[in-house]
């Protein structure tokens, strides 16, 4: 099972995957090898506790180490936000998150995994998010490789995915940004930073909701850099629950990312700013501007709310949402427009502050998939979660292009995949030195030759061997097969002339074969032997014997038709 | 952070544009574009020119971009590629024809154009549909495009003057030739009306006829006789005959503007402050009259910028003329890699409604949308 994510579009069941399609009863774990996730985001792995718990699985599950850090805090708060918030009952508890987490078994990049004697998997870089996988899984010579979301431009901190020519037999990867041409990082910083300093220039406040194992740092440093070189005075704020799990992400990070980006981004502590201070909850309340991250991102508990509640009602203010929220939180009600929020104790919050959406994931579009392919070299390509009629286009280039076949199957559709496994057989080391003397001590490419023997399966293995250790084997007795014929030639010469005069004629014809003239009165083409001798009623009628066994069989017609034809009149 | 990381993130132009822009999108396409043309007012159609395959794509402008109300709650700042297609041969010339799902493009090579359907809800392939027959001529070189303004599907196409006609896309038939017998090559085609139209000549001479006439057209002769030089014109297809008017730019970087119905007077004249011995000879230089500010007009094809004149400050004799606003974006964040061939843009268009919103492509494959702010209502530059 590739990913386990809940739809974050619905309320009811229908956001939950339908298991149904494993099977109509009964637990998965008879039914799945492994489980695994690609990256931390709710909808990969927002199900994955009620798909271990609730409906019921105990295998093994891989993810990335920082993944499996991730993910249990993303799952508890999104489940505190589906439960007591909003009180729903057919969900996961505290203990399912944890008990589907003991699971889980980390995987590191580049390490091949045996999942049982037959699979195996093996994770790559994907860029994206922290801990972001993209997978391959192998099982004999039959591979697939899952991508989950990546990106191909690198990232000032989380670089490009990015995979060997691994040849997979099915390249899977999500078709819903195939089709879009992204918008360049620097323009949504600069987005962010406009809308900041104007912010900031009308003396407004400027709230930025994050969660701490992501984003904020990165904005941090945008800010910082910018204030720097602006010479800004404004206070910036990072509040101290952010510090925590900040270090917490550092140590994560650190381990992740790769020696470049550790020098770029990572070298310096990351939370020693010369304009970014700790906050304290009491400098909401000073006048003036100023800039505060606080989480948590969604605005649905915590500081955050807390600053928000006191700035809402300022329309010089801002609230800046960097990220997805989930329903049933003040994120996504603000997020869709809502200017009167219903608090706790009936209480009505006018939101006048302006609030700003902006979208800083890295996700790879139409390029970043033709990219993806050319390093990966996959023989088929799966594109999933699009609609067909918009992908007609993606199709035909991909097939254009690679020449490889491109499936786009719907939700609850099956795709069967024609694949050329290679079958890899042992060869009997008789059979190998018998042809290998047969060619000479090299071979020769200009001459490439057939090989006879026998291919045996007996349980699990394939042997090549000769024919007579096949027959050996078998226990069955070898017969030879000859085609002998006799052809009529008028020639006045003796038998023994005739005949030399048939080797020279050959050997202007068959150039390139062993022809023999044996002292014995035969002629010898390679197993092919011709004897002369006369007619009996007339002595210038000749009769050639010829006689060939059937491995020579296209050789000796030949020959038989050419003699028939008699001897060219020049032959001496 | 070292003081070259330092730079990376925040350089000069792109704290400048926090202040120069009001929006700016900047993209890259996996392969550049000649052609930028609007198929609606939210999607414009650009294509590939090498040989020999190319894509043509319809893109679908970022939702972002279009929103009025609500645009601080829209993230969405990609272009979507709606509709896509293969061609046979570059595309230097495309066309789509109004109230149509239609387009009709041309490869440069010859003076055949392809017509192209660019697919409805149903698919998102675009195809081609046909093919019109130009002219054979001794030299052969690319046509021009205009389609008719109406929701008649007519084309008016040609590679040099004589060969001018208009073809009725869905029968083939030719509806009308221009009567004339000179064999200057074109630089421009376009409709100034539903029937009167201009076809501007690389010498500079500009023709002006109505296709409802066989009457022999109007022509006024280059500014220049300067044979070495090359014209590129637009007209203003404004609703008041006072607003037609028409520019000629030269690859001197000599500005003449004329009113339509007296092209020969005395108009308004410029020095433009391009590069000119920089210049690609491979690539267009392309003029365009604001469709909603008056007086202005931008040029592109000198360089890897996109300047922005205001005609009004301009006199009857040529005098050196300062841009109004200059788009610098693709040669600062060029993604050429051969540092020896410069980036150029390739084209530019206005949005038909949003007075200050441009689109340019350039030679290294970027595609930006920008609205730029007017500087004389700046309000004051960013401290440094």
């Amino acid at each position: 099972m590739l990913d386990c994510g809940m739809h974050m579009g619905y309320n009811d069941d229908r956001r939950f995957p339908d298991f149904s399609y494993i099977t109509q009863n009964g637990r998965l774990t008879d039914f799945l090898d492994c489980v695994i996730i690609s990256h931390f985001h709710l909808d990969h792995c927002g199900a994955l506790p009620y798909m271990s718990e609730m409906v019921g699985y105990d295998g093994p599950i891989y993810m990335t180490h920082p993944t499996k850090a991730i993910c249990p805090i993303l799952l508890e708060d999104f489940r505190k936000i589906t439960v007591d918030k909003k009180g729903e009952t057919n969900f996961f508890t505290s203990q399912m998150i944890k008990d589907c987490m003991k699971k889980v078994i980390p995987l590191n990049l580049h390490q091949t995994v045996q999942v049982d004697d037959e699979l195996e998997i093996k994770a790559y870089y994907a860029g994206h998010v922290l801990g972001a996988a993209m997978v391959h899984i192998k099982v004999g010579s039959e591979s697939v490789v899952y991508t989950g979301d990546y990106n191909m431009t690198p990232d000032r901190h989380l670089g490009a995915a990015w995979i060997d020519k691994c040849r997979p037999d099915i390249l899977i990867s999500e078709s819903t940004y195939a089709t879009t041409i992204r918008d360049s990082k620097r323009c949504r910083e600069r987005d962010f930073l406009k809308k900041v300093h104007e912010s900031i220039e009308r003396g407004g406040k400027v709230l930025i909701p994050v969660f701490a194992l992501g984003r904020a740092q990165e904005l941090c440093i945008l800010l910082e850099t910018f204030w720097e070189r602006m010479n800004l005075k404004a206070p910036i704020y990072f509040s101290t629950g952010l510090t925590e799990k900040a270090n917490h992400y550092y140590k994560l990070f650190i381990t992740w990312t790769n020696q470049k980006i550790r020098k770029t981004f990572v070298q310096r502590n990351m939370f020693e700013f010369k304009h970014i201070k700790a906050f304290d909850r009491s400098y909401a309340d000073n006048p003036g501007p100023m800039v505060v991250f606080a989480t948590p991102g969604m605005l649905h508990a915590g500081q955050s709310l807390q600053i928000f509640k006191k700035w809402a009602g300022n329309e010089k203010n801002m609230v800046i949402m960097p990220g997805y929220c989930v329903q049933g939180t003040i994120g996504h009600k603000i997020l869709n427009g809502q200017r009167k929020l219903e608090m706790e104790g009936r209480a009505t919050l006018d939101v006048k502050l302006q609030v700003e959406y902006m979208s800083f994931s890295a996700h790879a579009d139409a390029k970043g998939i033709m990219q993806l392919i050319r390093m990966a070299e996959p023989r088929n390509m799966l594109l999933v979660h699009g609609e067909a009629v918009k992908m007609e286009f993606l199709k035909g280039k991909i097939e254009q292009e690679f020449s490889i076949d491109c499936y786009m199957p719907a939700n609850g559709e099956t795709t069967t995949v024609t694949t050329n496994p290679s079958v890899p057989v042992d060869i009997s080391l008789n059979l190998l030195k018998r042809e290998m003397a047969l060619g000479g001590p090299l071979p020769d490419p200009k001459k490439p030759r057939t090989m006879h023997g026998t291919l045996i399966m007996k349980e699990n293995s394939l042997k090549l061997v000769s024919s007579e250790q096949a027959l050996k084997e078998l226990g069955l007795n070898e017969h030879q097969l000859r085609f002998t014929c006799h052809v009529q030639l008028q020639d006045p010469h003796s038998d023994a002339d005739t005949l030399h005069r048939i080797y020279t004629h050959l050997k202007s014809v068959l150039k390139g074969y062993t022809i023999q003239h044996l002292p014995d009165g035969t002629v010898i083409v390679e197993s092919i032997v011709i004897k002369v001798s006369s007619s009996a009623e007339d002595s210038n009628t000749k009769v050639l014997l010829l006689s060939w066994s059937y491995q020579d069989e296209d050789l000796g017609s030949f020959l038989s038709s050419l003699l028939k034809k008699g001897l060219p009149s020049g032959i001496c | 952070m070292e003081d070259a990381e330092f730079e990376d993130i925040l350089d000069d132009w792109f704290i400048e544009s926090l202040k120069t822009y009001k929006d700016l999108h900047v993209y890259q396409l996996e392969h550049p574009t000649q052609v930028l043309e609007w198929t609606s007012g939210k999607s414009v159609c650009v294509a590939g020119y090498s040989q020999p395959k190319n894509e043509i794509l319809e893109l679908r402008l970022p939702l972002k971009l279009l929103a009025d109300e609500n645009k601080s709650l829209c993230a969405e700042r990609d272009f979507k590629v709606s509709h896509g297609g293969f061609t046979d041969g570059p595309v230097r010339c495309l066309t789509h024809i109004p109230g149509t799902r239609w387009a009709v493009t041309n490869d440069g090579l010859s003076s055949d154009l392809q017509v192209w359907d660019l697919g409805g809800e149903e698919s998102d392939v675009i195809r081609r549909t046909g093919s019109i027959k130009g002219k054979r001529s001794a030299s052969e070189r690319g046509s021009r495009i205009a389609a008719r303004p109406s929701s008649a599907p007519q084309v008016l196409h040609g590679a040099q003057i004589s060969d001018v006609q208009l073809t009725e896309l869905t029968s083939g038939e030719t509806l009308y030739k221009l009567e004339t017998d000179s064999a200057d090559p074109l630089s421009s085609l376009q409709f100034v009306s539903d029937t009167v139209f201009l076809a501007g000549c690389c010498n500079g001479s500009v023709y002006v006829a109505d296709t409802r006439t066989s009457a022999p057209p109007q022509l006024s002769h280059s500014p220049s006789s300067d044979e070495s030089v090359i014209w590129w014109t637009d007209g203003a297809a404004g609703p008041h005959p006072s607003s037609r008017r028409v520019i000629r730019v030269s690859s001197s970087g000599q500005a003449v503007v004329s009113d339509l119905r007296n092209l020969g007077g005395a108009g308004c004249q410029a020095q433009l402050d391009v590069q000119t011995p920089g210049r690609c000879s491979q690539v267009d230089v392309k003029v365009s009259w604001a469709p909603t500010l008056d007086d202005c007009i931008s040029v592109s094809g000198f360089s890897g910028v996109v300047q922005i004149y205001n005609t009004r400050l301009w006199g009857a004799e040529p005098q050196e003329a300062r841009p109004l606003f200059e788009h610098r974006g693709h040669a600062v964040s060029s993604q050429q890699t051969d540092d020896s061939v410069p980036t150029f843009v390739t084209s530019h268009i206005w949005h038909p409604e949003r007075p200050r919103t441009l689109l340019s492509a350039a030679s290294d494959g970027s595609v930006h949308v920008w609205d730029w702010v007017d500087p004389d209502r700046q309000a004051g530059s960013p401290t440094p």
